[in-house]
C-alpha cells in the first residue's frame, strides 16, 4: 500500500468516527431530555414537595439564582480533584516504575499499596481535615489515596504486556533496562494507563467531595453538606448536577486525550 | 563472523521432570557461510538458535563467536535475531523501526548501513512514515530485514523468520535475503523446516533429528546461485535431503 492509501484509509476512518460521534452525542440528548421531561411530569402530577424531589426546572432556576455561588465551588472542587488525581497519577506511574526495575521490591509495595487501598477513606478524611486543616491539602491527599491505587495495577500490568518477540530483539540488540522501558515497556503501557485514568477521572470526583464533606470552607462538597442540613435539597440536588456535568467533561476529555496518544 | 560448538546439549529443567531438547552437537561454522538447520518440529532447532543468540544458555557444551562467547558476541552488539514474528514497535514509523538498533548501539550509526537506504533495499522506501499496522504481514518482515541489516553485525541468526507467510512472498522474499547476504557477506544461520528453502539458500544444511535432536547430516551444496530447483544437481540434493529425513531415526540415547 502507498503512502497516500494509508492517508485516504485514515481519513474515511476519522469520518466514519466523527459520524458515529454525533449520532452518540444525539441519542445521549435525546435519552437525556427524555430522562428530565419524565421527572418534571411525575413531579407536578403527584405535585410532590421540594423537600423530597424538586422539579428539573426548580434545581434549573436554583443554579440560575445563584450562578457565582455555583461556579465558584465547581471550580474549587474540580481543581481539588485535578491535583489530586495528578498526585496520585504520578505516585501510581512512579512505584509501578520503580517494581518494574526492582522486582524483588514488587511483593511488599504492592501489599503496601493494597494496605492503603483497603483502608475507608471516609473514615481517615476526618482524621486528615484535622491534620492538614480546611484547605485544599487534605482534599488533594484523599483524592490522591483513591485514585493511585487503579492506576499502579494498571500500569504493572501495562509495563509487562510487552510481546515476548519484542523482548527477545531487545535482549538481541543488548539494550539497556531503560532502554526497554523507554522504547518498549512505557509505550505498551499507555493503553493500560488510560484504562486506569477512565477509573480514576470519576472516581477523583468523589474523592475530593467526600473530603469537603467531611470539613471544608468551600467546594461543592460543603455546598451538599450546607444544603442537606438545611434541607434544602433543590441547592443539594444543583451541587450534586454540577458535580456530575465536571465528571462528564472530564471523561470526555480523557476520551479525546487517549484518541490522540494512542493512535496505532 | 566463526561459530563453533563443541558438545552443546539442552535439558530443560524447570517442569515436573527433566525434559532434553537438544543432544550435544558440535559443528563449525565459517565466516560468510550460509547455513541452514533443518529438522522436523520440536527437534530444538530453535532452542540451538536461541542458545547461540544467547537467549538462553546451554545445559553443557562450549560455543564461541569469533572465539568470545556468545554472551560477550551479544554484548558487542554483534549478532542481529530474526524471528517469525516481526515484532515491529506499532507505535513507531516504519523508518523509526528500522532506527532502533542504531538508537541502541551508536557505533552502528558510523558502521552499519543507513536505515534510509536499507529501506530501499528492501523496496519500501515509499512507506518510510507509515505506521507498520498498515503494512502486510509480508511488508512487515520486510521491515524487520532491513532492521536486522541495520545492527551492522556480522553473524544473522534467523528462526524461520518467512514461515508465516505465502509462498510467493517467501520466495521473493528468499532472493532478497541472498542478495543482501551477497552484498554483506554476514555469516547466516537460517532455521527452516521448508526443505526446498534450504536448500536453494545455504551453503551447508545440518539436518536435525527428531527431538532431542541430534546432527543427523550434513549436506554441501556447492551450485552457484540463483539456484534453479529443477536442475539435475538440485534434484539430486532434494531426494537426499528427503531420503535423510524420511529414513527413521535410530534412537541411540
Amino acid at each position: 500500500m502507498t503512502k497516500n492509501q494509508g492517508n485516504a484509509r485514515i481519513t474515511v476512518d476519522q469520518r466514519i468516527n466523527h459520524l458515529a460521534d454525533s449520532k452518540d452525542r444525539l441519542t445521549i440528548f435525546i435519552i437525556l431530555g427524555t430522562g428530565l421531561a419524565i421527572w418534571e411530569i411525575i413531579v407536578r402530577l403527584k405535585q410532590l414537595p421540594a423537600y423530597l424531589l424538586p422539579a428539573p426546572t426548580e434545581i434549573a432556576q436554583t443554579l440560575w439564582v445563584q450562578r457565582l455561588y455555583y461556579a465558584r465551588a465547581a471550580a474549587i472542587t474540580s481543581l481539588e480533584a485535578l491535583t489530586g488525581l495528578a498526585v496520585g497519577v504520578g505516585v501510581g506511574i512512579a512505584i509501578a516504575t520503580l517494581i518494574t526495575f526492582w522486582s524483588s521490591l514488587e511483593h511488599g509495595i504492592l501489599a503496601l499499596a493494597i494496605l492503603v487501598k483497603a483502608t475507608p477513606i471516609v473514615a481517615i478524611a476526618p482524621l486528615l481535615i484535622i491534620w492538614l486543616g480546611f484547605g485544599p491539602a487534605p482534599k488533594i491527599v484523599i483524592t490522591a489515596l483513591m485514585t493511585f491505587f487503579p492506576v499502579l495495577v494498571n500500569m504493572h500490568a501495562g509495563f509487562h504486556a510487552v510481546e515476548p518477540a519484542v523482548l527477545e530483539l531487545f535482549h538481541s540488540l543488548a539494550a539497556s533496562r531503560w532502554e526497554v522501558f523507554t522504547h518498549a515497556r512505557w509505550p505498551s503501557s499507555l493503553p493500560y494507563l488510560f484504562a486506569a485514568l477512565r477509573i480514576v477521572g470519576p472516581l477523583s470526583l468523589i474523592g475530593a467531595v467526600v473530603a469537603e464533606w467531611a470539613g471544608a470552607s468551600t467546594g461543592l462538597g460543603r455546598a451538599m453538606w450546607l444544603a442537606y442540613t438545611n434541607l434544602n435539597i433543590p441547592a443539594l440536588f444543583a451541587a450534586v448536577f454540577c458535580s456530575a456535568t465536571i465528571g462528564v467533561l472530564l471523561s470526555s476529555l480523557i476520551a479525546a486525550l487517549e484518541r490522540r496518544v494512542i493512535f496505532w | 563472523m566463526q561459530v563453533s560448538l563443541w558438545g552443546v546439549s539442552k535439558t530443560y529443567t524447570d517442569g515436573p521432570r527433566p525434559t532434553p531438547a537438544l543432544r550435544p552437537i558440535t559443528l563449525e561454522i565459517q565466516s560468510g557461510e550460509f547455513v541452514s538447520l533443518i529438522g522436523p518440529s520440536g527437534c530444538g532447532k530453535s532452542t540451538l538458535l536461541k542458545i547461540i543468540a544467547d537467549q538462553t544458555s546451554p545445559s553443557n557444551g562450549e560455543i564461541r563467536l569469533d572465539g568470545a562467547p556468545p554472551a560477550l558476541a551479544r554484548g558487542q552488539k554483534r549478532i542481529a535475531w530474526m524471528a517469525q514474528n516481526p515484532a515491529l514497535l506499532p507505535w513507531k514509523t516504519v523508518i523509526d523501526n528500522v532506527r532502533l538498533p542504531q538508537l541502541i548501539n551508536r557505533q552502528a550509526r558510523h558502521n552499519a548501513p543507513k536505515p534510509e537506504s536499507l529501506l530501499s533495499m528492501v523496496g519500501l522506501d515509499d512507506t518510510a512514515q507509515a505506521y507498520p499496522s498498515t503494512l502486510s504481514g509480508g511488508m512487515q518482515q520486510r521491515v524487520a530485514l532491513a532492521r536486522t541489516l541495520a545492527t551492522g553485525a556480522p553473524l544473522w541468526l534467523m528462526d524461520e523468520p518467512f514461515a508465516a507467510l505465502d509462498e510467493l512472498t517467501r520466495e521473493q522474499l528468499t532472493e532478497e535475503v541472498l542478495a543482501l547476504w551477497a552484498t554483506f557477506h554476514p555469516t547466516v544461520l537460517w532455521v527452516t523446516h521448508n526443505i526446498i528453502e534450504a536448500i536453494r539458500m545455504a551453503d551447508r544444511v545440518f539436518v536435525l533429528s527428531p527431538g532431542p535432536g541430534a546432527i543427523r547430516a550434513t549436506l554441501s551444496i556447492h551450485i552457484p546461485r540463483p539456484r534453479d530447483e529443477t536442475s539435475p544437481e538440485m534434484v539430486r540434493i532434494l531426494r537426499e535431503l528427503r531420503r535423510i529425513l524420511r529414513e527413521p531415526w535410530n534412537d541411540r540415547a
